[in-house]
């Protein structure tokens, strides 16, 4: 602890923790930029990459819905399905909008154009199912949004003929390079590239005086509405805004960027609780702490199928190997769950949320604060006295 | 502050079921005065500033606030409207800090305004609640007492032409009330007009310029503390038929 310390006292006086925080933000960044380039790795080691970043997504969007304004939702994995559904069945069937004379033909549609409609779709099924979650609250908004998403599955799963059922809806792809690892390589900029625009939007709205909204909504709404604040507006624009980003996400990771098609079992409660439980690790009330959260457990989940302990002491396996091999199964869940109980328990905001605390230097202000009072005068003195 | 002031409440009823909770009260407040609304438990009085707050809805009767119709409206465009709150039990956002707690009705209720000149605004009041050395804390590292003062710095964010003040002195020590009496004053002098509802009756009496009294829901008394001390049915309601065999 006091090595520790010494360090502290250190940072703080010299670079200070902030710019710590942002020079190794920046080199986080670098390393991401670097991985696909580097001819070690694997196609499999971007595809866990690619798909971390789709849940970093996930997961940060939720902890904005969720852990900022406090809108307890089961229905994101449902708005990301819908993202991907609209854009496949556009880009495959095209569609008519005979009032407005509007016609699109799937050859007059491109990728893109698909998963633009997609997440405009899911925008607007956000800004309904927004407007009917505006009288509900916790469970009831939970119960609400775990009913939306299976009567969504099960219409997906259910319309075979349209939705391809169980087998799934592929999506137009949105790279066409014939060369593998150079489609891999544009796919794996493509997703971190959507994750970082993402999570640049979200810290837009969050910083902004929305988000200082947003967070009161979480705390007390009478209280938030009677200091002026329109919880209906900002209630349906959370949901509006994290639907239109989870819509997009999953258009376009099952555009053959992450994944070849998007299949009702993808949209399942299970799904969605595992999005709850990155964002829970990570930190829910933190977007990065929720991404980071989210990226890491993907990671750990794949690098923990296959469990290769090296036995000490020179003893071997009955086969002769030194090394126990476990096919870790099911049960890497089962040590994923233990970890949000660990959390849930010990570290409510996060396993994350120390770290990103200490960078901040938030506790740097409430010290700063807290001796102040008691530099100052800790007997609070009555207005009439000030005025004097 | 608002200099023009004009809340009018006319026949405004509320019932629950059976329960008639505010029965066709009626009163005006036309300037900036320091009324104490005052009543045994159960009168109607937070039925009665939720219903001016916009948090019910009466069953009956209308309420204008400087002409325009406020019953009905949500709680949010009472606010902007011009009436402020406080909670009879304190509501201060406690995972937000004490400024961003002062920040939510800045940036409401002023969205033109740069946050730098709303922050200063907030340091200046929390300095005169003498909270400001609590800024950067979260709230729910204060004290009641201390919440009871940020819950009224919030108050002065909205710079609302009527003040309801549901409880101020409630489990709050000797000296803060001392500030919160210096606040009530402050806020006075300003030109904002201020509804305090109290069971501390000498608070009330020695605060208020006009009683309002609530019994069952209705309003029984309306005039000077000197009058309303002495009126009948205001003894009737807190001592009951003893006073009459007395």
């Amino acid at each position: 602890m006091a090595v520790f310390n010494r360090f502290e006292a250190a940072i703080d006086a010299g670079i200070g923790r902030q710019r710590l925080g942002y020079i190794l933000l920046g080199l986080v960044l670098l390393f991401f930029l670097w991985f696909p380039n580097d001819a070690s790795q694997s196609n499999y080691a971007k595809t866990v990459f690619i798909s971390g970043f789709f849940y970093a997504i996930m997961a940060s969007s939720w902890a904005l819905l969720a852990g900022i304004a406090g809108q307890f939702s089961f229905g994101h994995m449902a708005f990301m399905g819908i993202g991907a559904y609209v854009a496949g069945l556009i880009a495959r069937d095209g569609f008519i909008i005979a009032g407005l004379g509007i016609q699109i033909t799937p050859e007059s549609i491109s990728a893109i154009g698909a998963i633009i409609v997609g997440t405009a779709v899911a925008g607007l099924v956000g800004l309904v199912i927004g407007w009917l979650l505006l009288r509900l609250r916790a469970a009831y908004l939970a119960l609400f949004t775990i009913a939306f998403a299976e009567l969504f599955r099960i219409a997906m799963l259910t319309e075979y003929d349209y939705t391809g059922g169980s087998n799934g809806l592929s999506l137009r792809p949105l790279i066409e390079v014939a060369e593998v690892d150079t489609a891999r390589q544009i796919e794996y900029y493509l997703m971190f590239a959507l994750l970082i625009v993402c999570l640049l939007l979200m810290y837009r709205v969050v910083n902004s005086p929305i988000g200082v909204f947003l967070r009161a909504m979480r705390e007390d709404e009478d209280a938030a509405s009677a200091l002026g604040v329109n919880v209906v507006r900002y209630k349906i624009l959370v949901f509006v805004f994290t639907s239109m980003i989870v819509g997009l996400a999953g258009a376009v990771f099952y555009s053959d960027v992450g994944s070849e098609r998007i299949i009702p079992e993808q949209l399942e409660v299970l799904q969605m609780s595992l999005i709850i439980a990155y964002a829970v690790i990570g930190g829910m009330e933190s977007m990065i702490g929720a991404a980071a959260g989210a990226f890491i457990s993907r990671y750990m989940l794949e690098a923990m199928r296959e469990v290769v302990i090296t036995l000490p002491f020179g003893l071997t396996m009955a086969d002769g190997s030194d090394a126990f091999t476990w096919e870790t199964g099911a049960w890497r869940f089962a040590l994923f769950g233990l970890v949000m109980v660990f959390t849930l328990r010990y570290m409510r905001n996060g396993l994350l949320y120390p770290i990103i605390n200490w960078f901040s230097g938030r506790d740097l202000v409430m010290k700063e604060t807290v001796s102040k009072r008691h530099d100052d005068d800790d007997d609070p003195t009555s207005l009439e006295d000030r005025d004097e | 502050m608002s200099s023009a002031i004009h809340l009018e409440l006319n026949n405004v009823s509320k019932r629950f079921g059976g329960n008639q909770a505010v029965d066709h009260v009626s009163f005006s407040v036309l300037k900036p005065e320091l009324i104490g609304l005052i009543g045994p438990n159960g009168a109607g009085k937070t039925t009665l500033t939720n219903l001016m707050s916009g948090m019910l809805k009466p069953s009956s009767g209308t309420i204008y606030l400087n002409g325009r119709r406020i019953d009905g409206l949500a709680p949010y465009d009472v606010t902007r409207a011009g009436l402020g709150r406080t909670f009879q039990i304190t509501r201060a956002l406690s995972r937000m800090t004490v400024m961003e707690n002062m920040m939510v009705p800045g940036l409401a209720l002023h969205p033109g305004m740069r946050r730098m000149e709303l922050e200063e605004r907030a340091h200046e009041i929390l300095d005169l609640l003498t909270i400001d050395h609590l800024t950067y804390e979260y709230s729910r590292a204060l004290s009641g007492g201390q919440r009871k003062l940020l819950e009224l710095g919030r108050l002065l964010m909205l710079d609302p032409a009527v003040v309801i003040l549901d409880e101020p002195f409630a489990g709050v020590h000797p000296r803060l009330q001392e500030t919160i009496y210096g606040y009530i004053h402050r806020v006075h002098d300003d030109g904002t007009a201020i509804i305090l509802i109290s069971h501390d009756m000498g608070a009330v009496f020695e605060l208020s310029e006009r009683l309002i009294v609530l019994n069952y829901g209705a309003l029984i008394a309306d005039g000077t503390p000197e009058a309303v001390k002495t009126d009948p049915a205001v003894i009737e309601a807190y001592l009951g038929e003893e006073e009459e065999e007395a």
